[in-house]
C-alpha cells in the first residue's frame, strides 16, 4: 500500500501503519473468540478440529453440530455486533456526541416496529409469511430510518446538545416500543412468538439463510461506508468551517444517517436489540487505534464482533441449557460505563 | 411610611374556584368509574349493575361486573391517583419536569424488586409483594438521586439519562429472572405489561393502605415542597429542614409507585402526563397541585383503561402501552418547548 | 452600639480546606454592613453562615443573646432572611406564589393561612413595586423585575435581618442602582438591619454603613467607608493600585484602579 502517494507525512503515516497493525491483532483475537464459540456447547470442540469440520471433514453429527447449530449463531453474532459498532462509529462522528448510539437514538426501537408492522401485514390467515423473509431486514430499515429521521426532525436545532438528542430518542423509541407491543397483541401466535423472540435480542436459533441475508447486506452497506469514510474528518468540525473544506454537512449527514439505520436494521433484524455495544465498541477502537477512521471503522467492527460473540458466550456458559438473550450481558457491561459518561462532569454540554 | 396601602389588589386564594374544580373532576371520576363497569366487549344496564353489586345471582353477566369490572373500576383510579401524586413528588424534588417514576427508573426497579421477592424468596403474599415493590422502588430513588449527588449535582436532563439507564438494565434483570424460570414467566408476564384486567379485588384492597400513606406524607409535605421548588439555599433560608422534606419525600414517592407497580404493573408515563395536566389547572402550589394530581390521575387511568379495550376491539391492549404512546408523545413536546 | 449578630472566633472549614478562620465580628443592628472582598476571599461563606448554611468548625454566632445553633429552623427563619446568590425558582411560578413562600417560617400545619400572611405578602409586593406583576410568570420578567420580586419574597418573611448574597451580580447598571435603592430604602425606612456581599467596592462604599474587608479568609479591616477606602488598604486587600477620590454626588469615596499589581496577574513569572 502506497502510504506516500496518499500524501501523508511520515508521522501521519507512521500513525497509521500502527493503527492498522492494532487492527490485524484485534482480527487474531475475533477469530480466536469465534473459535471458542463455535466449540463451546454441550460438547466441546478443540479448535483444530472445527477448522478441519469447516474445510469438508468429519463426522455426520459434528458436522450438524458445527454448521447447522454453532456456526450461524457465531456468524451472526460477529456480523450483527460488528454492523452495529460500525453505526455506532458513524453516528458519534457525525453528531459529534460521544454518547451517540443506535440503541439511546431510538433506531433499534424503530427497527423494531418495522419488523413487527411487516410481520403483521404480510402474513396470511395462516400465520405464514406471503413473502420472502428476506425482506424482513427492508422492513427493519424502513422503520429504523423512520425512527431517526424522527429524533432529528423533532430535536431540531436542539440537536447539537448531545443529552437533549439522547432524550429524543429515548421518547421516540418509548413510542415505538408501545407501539410495537400493542400490534403483537394484536397479532396471532406466531407473530408474536417471532417478534418477542427478536425483541429481546438472542442470537439463538439462527439459520444460513438469515445469516446470508445479513451478510450480503452488509456487504453492501459497508462499500457506502468506506465511500463516506473518505470524508469524515472534517464532520469533527462545526458547520461552517466543514463548508469552508467544502462538505455540506446537512446534506452528508443524512447520508451517514441512513447508512447507520441499514446498519443497525440489519445487525437487529435477526440478531435483535442488543444495546451497548454500538456505544462501547466504537469508544474503545478509537482508544486503540486512535484518530485514523478507516481503521477505527475496522477496528469498531471487530471490537463489536468480539463482544457480541463474547456475550453470546457468558451466557452459554453461565445459563446453559436455558437460553438466556446475550442483550442482558452487554447490558450489564454498558449500563455502568454509560452512566459513567453521562454524570462525569463537564463531558458534553446539555 | 405603611409599607402597603390596603388597596392594591392582591388576590387571596381562590377558593370557590378551586372546589369547583376539583368537584368537577371528581363527578367526572364517578361517571367513567361507572362507565368502566357499563362498557367494554358486553354492555350492561345501570339496574344490572345495581343488581350485580347488592343482588349477586351467579350468573354470567354478574360475575363479570363482580369480579371484572368492579376490581378494576376501583384499582384504575387508585393507581392513577398513586402515580399522578408520586409524579409531583419526583418532579419537584428533582426540580424537573420531565422526571416521572418511570423515567427516573423507580417503576422498573419496584418491578425487578416484585420479580426477584417472589422469584428468589417465594414472597406470595400480597402486602408482601408490595413491600417488596415499595422498598425496590426506595432503593432505586436512592441510587438514582445518590449517583447524581455524588456526580455534584447534575444536570435535570442527566438525571433523566440515569433514571432510563437503570429503567433498561432492571428490565434487562426482569427479563432474565423470567426466561430461566419458565413457571414464573406465565404467571407474571401479564402482569409485567402494566393492566388493570384480569386483578382481584383484595389486590386493590391491599394497595389502599399504601396509596393513603403515601398521599397523605406528601399532603403533610405540601408547604414544604412549594419552598423546594426554589434553589437549596432559598430554601433553607426560609427555614425547610431538607433532608428530613427529602427522606419524607422518598418514602412517599416509594410507597405510591410501589403500591401502583404492584397493582398494576408498570402503567407507563402516567406520573409524567398528570403533574403537567395538574399544574395547568391549579397552579404550582402543593396543597392544590397534590390533589389535582390525585383526581387527574384516577381520571387519566380510568379513561385510558376504557380506551385500551377498543384501540384494538374486540382483543384488549394493555393500559400501559396506551398511556406509554400518550406519555412520549408528551416527552417529545416538552423537550421541543424546552420545558426541562 | 445595638448588636444584631455578634461572630466569635468563627471558623469553616470544606472537607480540609479552611473557608474561613478566626473571624470576629459585631453586626449593628439598623445599619447597612456590607462584606467585601476578592474573589474566594471568604466574604459569601461568612453570610451563608449567619444564615446557618454553613456549620462552623469552631467559634459561635449569636443572634442578640442567643447562640444562632440553638434555634429552630424556623425560628430561625423568622429572625434572619436570606436572598441566596442567583436563587432559582420554576419559570411558570407566578409573581404571587414566589413571594407568597416568603410566609413559610410563620405558617404552620394548624394555622397553614392567616389574614398576617395575606397583609405581608401586599405590603412586600408593593415596596417593592412589582404589586402590578402579581398575575406575571417568572419566566417572562427582566433581569431587574425577577430580582426586585426575590428581594420582595425576602421582605415577606419579616425578618429583622435581611442577608443578601451578590444581589447585584447579573444585573445591568440602571437595575443594580435600582436594587440597592431599594435595599437601602428598606433599611432607612423600616429599620432593617441588612448584610450585604458586593464585590463592587464603589458600590459597597456607596451604600455601606459599615464596611468590611475580607482577604484568604480573614477579616482585614472593618470601619465607616471613609476610614476603609485608603489607597494602601485597597492595594493590600484587591491587589489593585488605585486613586481614591471623593464621589462629588455622594460625598463617599470612590476608587479608580489604576493596574493589576497582584503578583499573580503582573508582568510573566521569572521562571
Amino acid at each position: 500500500m502506497s502510504i506516500a502517494a496518499r500524501g501523508l507525512s511520515p508521522a501521519l503515516a507512521r500513525i497509521n501503519r500502527r493503527a492498522w497493525m492494532a487492527v490485524a491483532i484485534i482480527a487474531l483475537i475475533t477469530v480466536a473468540l469465534a473459535l471458542c464459540g463455535i466449540g463451546f456447547g454441550s460438547t466441546w470442540i478443540d479448535p483444530g478440529r472445527i477448522v478441519e469440520i469447516l474445510i469438508g471433514e468429519g463426522t455426520r453429527g459434528e458436522r450438524v453440530v458445527v454448521l447447522q447449530l454453532r456456526a450461524p449463531r457465531v456468524a451472526i453474532a460477529a456480523l450483527a455486533g460488528g454492523a452495529m459498532a460500525v453505526a455506532g462509529y458513524l453516528l458519534q462522528k457525525v453528531t459529534r456526541n460521544e454518547l451517540a448510539s443506535p440503541g439511546v437514538l431510538g433506531v433499534i426501537g424503530g427497527a423494531g416496529l418495522g419488523v413487527v408492522i411487516f410481520l403483521a401485514l404480510l402474513s396470511d390467515e395462516s400465520n405464514s409469511l406471503v413473502t420472502s423473509i428476506v425482506w424482513q431486514p427492508v422492513a427493519a430499515m424502513i422503520g429504523a430510518s423512520v425512527a431517526i429521521a424522527a429524533v432529528f426532525l423533532l430535536s431540531g436545532q436542539q440537536a447539537s446538545s448531545a443529552v437533549r438528542l439522547l432524550l429524543f430518542g429515548i421518547a421516540v423509541g418509548a413510542v415505538a416500543k408501545a407501539a410495537t407491543l400493542i400490534l403483537m397483541i394484536v397479532g396471532p401466535i406466531y407473530r408474536t412468538t417471532q417478534a418477542s423472540r427478536w425483541l429481546a435480542g438472542a442470537v439463538n436459533e439462527i439459520n444460513w439463510g438469515e445469516v446470508q441475508v445479513v451478510a450480503i447486506g452488509l456487504a453492501i452497506a459497508m462499500v457506502g461506508v468506506v465511500a463516506v469514510a473518505r470524508r469524515l474528518p472534517p464532520t469533527d468540525l462545526d458547520e461552517v468551517s466543514a463548508r469552508g473544506l467544502g462538505l455540506n454537512l446537512p446534506v452528508f449527514r443524512i447520508l451517514v444517517f441512513a447508512l447507520a439505520s441499514a446498519l443497525t436494521a440489519l445487525a437487529v433484524a435477526f440478531a435483535g436489540g442488543v444495546g451497548f455495544i454500538g456505544l462501547m465498541a466504537p469508544h474503545l477502537a478509537r482508544l486503540i487505534v486512535g484518530r485514523p477512521v478507516l481503521a477505527g471503522i475496522a477496528a469498531s467492527f471487530l471490537l463489536g464482533a468480539i463482544m457480541l460473540i463474547g456475550a453470546d458466550l457468558i451466557v452459554r456458559v453461565l445459563f446453559a441449557p436455558t437460553e438466556v438473550p446475550a442483550g442482558t450481558v452487554t447490558a450489564v457491561i454498558g449500563t455502568p460505563y454509560f452512566l459513567y459518561l453521562v454524570l462525569r462532569r463537564g463531558s458534553t454540554n446539555g | 411610611m405603611p409599607l402597603a396601602s390596603s388597596n392594591t389588589s392582591i388576590r387571596v386564594p381562590r377558593r370557590i374556584g378551586r372546589h369547583a374544580l376539583f368537584s368537577g373532576l371528581a363527578v367526572l371520576l364517578l361517571i367513567l368509574m361507572y362507565l368502566s363497569l357499563a362498557i367494554g366487549y358486553r354492555l350492561y344496564s345501570p339496574a344490572e349493575i345495581w343488581r350485580a353489586v347488592t343482588a349477586f345471582d351467579g350468573s354470567e353477566a354478574h360475575v363479570v361486573i363482580r369480579d371484572l369490572r368492579l376490581p378494576r373500576a376501583l384499582m384504575a383510579p387508585l393507581v392513577g391517583a398513586a402515580l399522578g401524586i408520586a409524579g409531583v413528588l419526583v418532579q419537584t424534588l428533582s426540580r424537573n419536569r420531565i422526571a416521572s417514576p418511570d423515567t427516573l427508573g423507580l417503576n422498573a426497579g419496584a418491578a425487578f424488586a416484585v420479580v426477584m421477592a417472589s422469584g428468589l424468596f417465594g414472597v406470595a403474599s400480597l402486602p408482601g409483594l408490595s413491600l417488596a415493590a415499595a422498598a425496590g422502588a426506595l432503593a432505586t430513588s436512592l441510587l438514582v438521586f445518590g449517583l447524581a449527588a455524588a456526580a455534584g449535582g447534575i444536570s435535570p436532563l442527566r438525571i433523566v439519562l440515569v433514571g432510563v439507564t437503570f429503567a433498561g438494565l432492571f428490565d434487562s434483570f426482569v427479563n432474565v429472572v423470567l426466561t430461566v424460570n419458565e413457571t414464573m414467566l406465565d404467571q407474571l408476564l401479564f402482569w409485567l405489561a402494566g393492566s388493570f384486567a384480569d386483578r382481584k379485588l383484595s389486590l386493590a384492597l391491599n394497595g389502599l393502605p399504601f396509596v393513603l400513606v403515601g398521599g397523605g406524607i406528601a399532603f403533610y409535605l405540601a408547604r414544604s415542597l412549594d419552598i423546594l421548588q426554589t434553589d437549596d439555599s432559598t430554601a433553607r433560608g426560609l427555614g425547610v429542614p431538607l433532608g428530613v422534606v427529602r427522606g419524607l419525600s422518598f418514602v412517599a414517592v416509594a410507597l405510591l409507585s410501589g403500591a401502583s407497580v404492584a397493582m398494576a404493573g408498570p402503567v407507563l408515563f402516567v406520573g409524567l402526563v398528570v403533574p403537567h395536566a395538574a399544574r395547568a389547572l391549579v397552579g404550582l402550589e402543593h396543597r392544590l397541585q397534590i390533589v389535582a394530581a390525585a383526581l387527574v390521575g384516577a381520571v387519566y387511568t380510568t379513561l385510558a383503561d376504557i380506551v385500551a379495550r377498543f384501540v384494538i376491539f374486540p382483543r384488549e391492549a394493555p393500559v400501559g402501552a396506551v398511556t406509554a404512546i400518550v406519555g412520549g408523545c408528551l416527552l417529545l413536546l416538552l423537550l421541543r418547548r424546552r420545558a426541562a | 452600639m445595638d448588636k444584631a449578630i455578634s461572630v466569635k472566633a468563627l471558623t469553616i472549614a470544606y472537607g480540609a480546606a479552611t473557608a474561613i478562620s478566626a473571624v470576629d465580628l459585631d453586626i449593628a443592628k439598623g445599619k447597612v454592613t456590607v462584606l467585601a472582598g476578592p474573589n474566594g476571599c471568604g466574604k459569601s461563606t461568612l453570610l451563608r453562615a449567619i444564615r446557618r448554611l454553613h456549620q462552623p468548625k469552631s467559634g459561635e454566632i449569636r443572634l442578640g443573646d442567643m447562640p444562632i445553633s440553638g434555634l429552630k429552623e424556623k425560628e430561625l427563619a423568622r429572625h434572619i432572611g436570606l436572598l441566596a446568590q442567583s436563587p432559582s425558582a420554576p419559570d411558570d411560578m407566578s409573581v404571587e406564589e414566589l413571594v407568597r413562600l416568603g410566609r413559610y417560617p410563620h405558617q404552620t400545619m394548624l394555622q397553614p393561612w392567616s389574614a398576617a400572611d395575606a397583609d405581608a405578602i401586599q405590603a412586600a409586593m408593593f415596596g417593592t413595586g412589582v404589586s402590578h406583576l402579581a398575575e406575571r410568570r417568572l419566566g417572562s420578567l427582566s433581569g431587574g423585575q425577577l430580582q426586585r420580586v426575590w428581594i420582595a419574597m425576602v421582605l415577606a418573611q419579616e425578618t429583622d435581618i435581611i442577608c443578601l448574597d451578590e444581589p447585584v451580580n447579573h444585573l445591568d447598571m440602571a437595575h443594580q442602582i435600582d436594587c440597592l435603592d431599594l435595599v437601602g430604602r428598606l433599611n432607612r425606612e423600616h429599620g432593617r438591619t441588612v448584610v450585604l456581599v458586593l464585590h463592587d467596592l464603589n458600590l459597597a462604599a456607596r451604600y455601606a454603613d459599615r464596611l468590611v474587608f475580607m482577604k484568604d479568609g480573614s477579616m482585614v479591616a472593618d470601619g465607616a467607608p471613609v476610614e476603609l477606602m485608603r489607597e494602601a488598604l485597597i492595594e493590600d486587600v484587591f491587589g489593585i493600585s488605585c486613586r481614591v477620590i471623593e464621589d462629588p454626588v455622594h460625598n463617599r469615596p470612590l476608587c479608580i484602579p489604576i493596574r493589576n499589581s497582584s503578583p499573580r496577574f503582573g508582568a510573566a513569572p521569572a521562571a
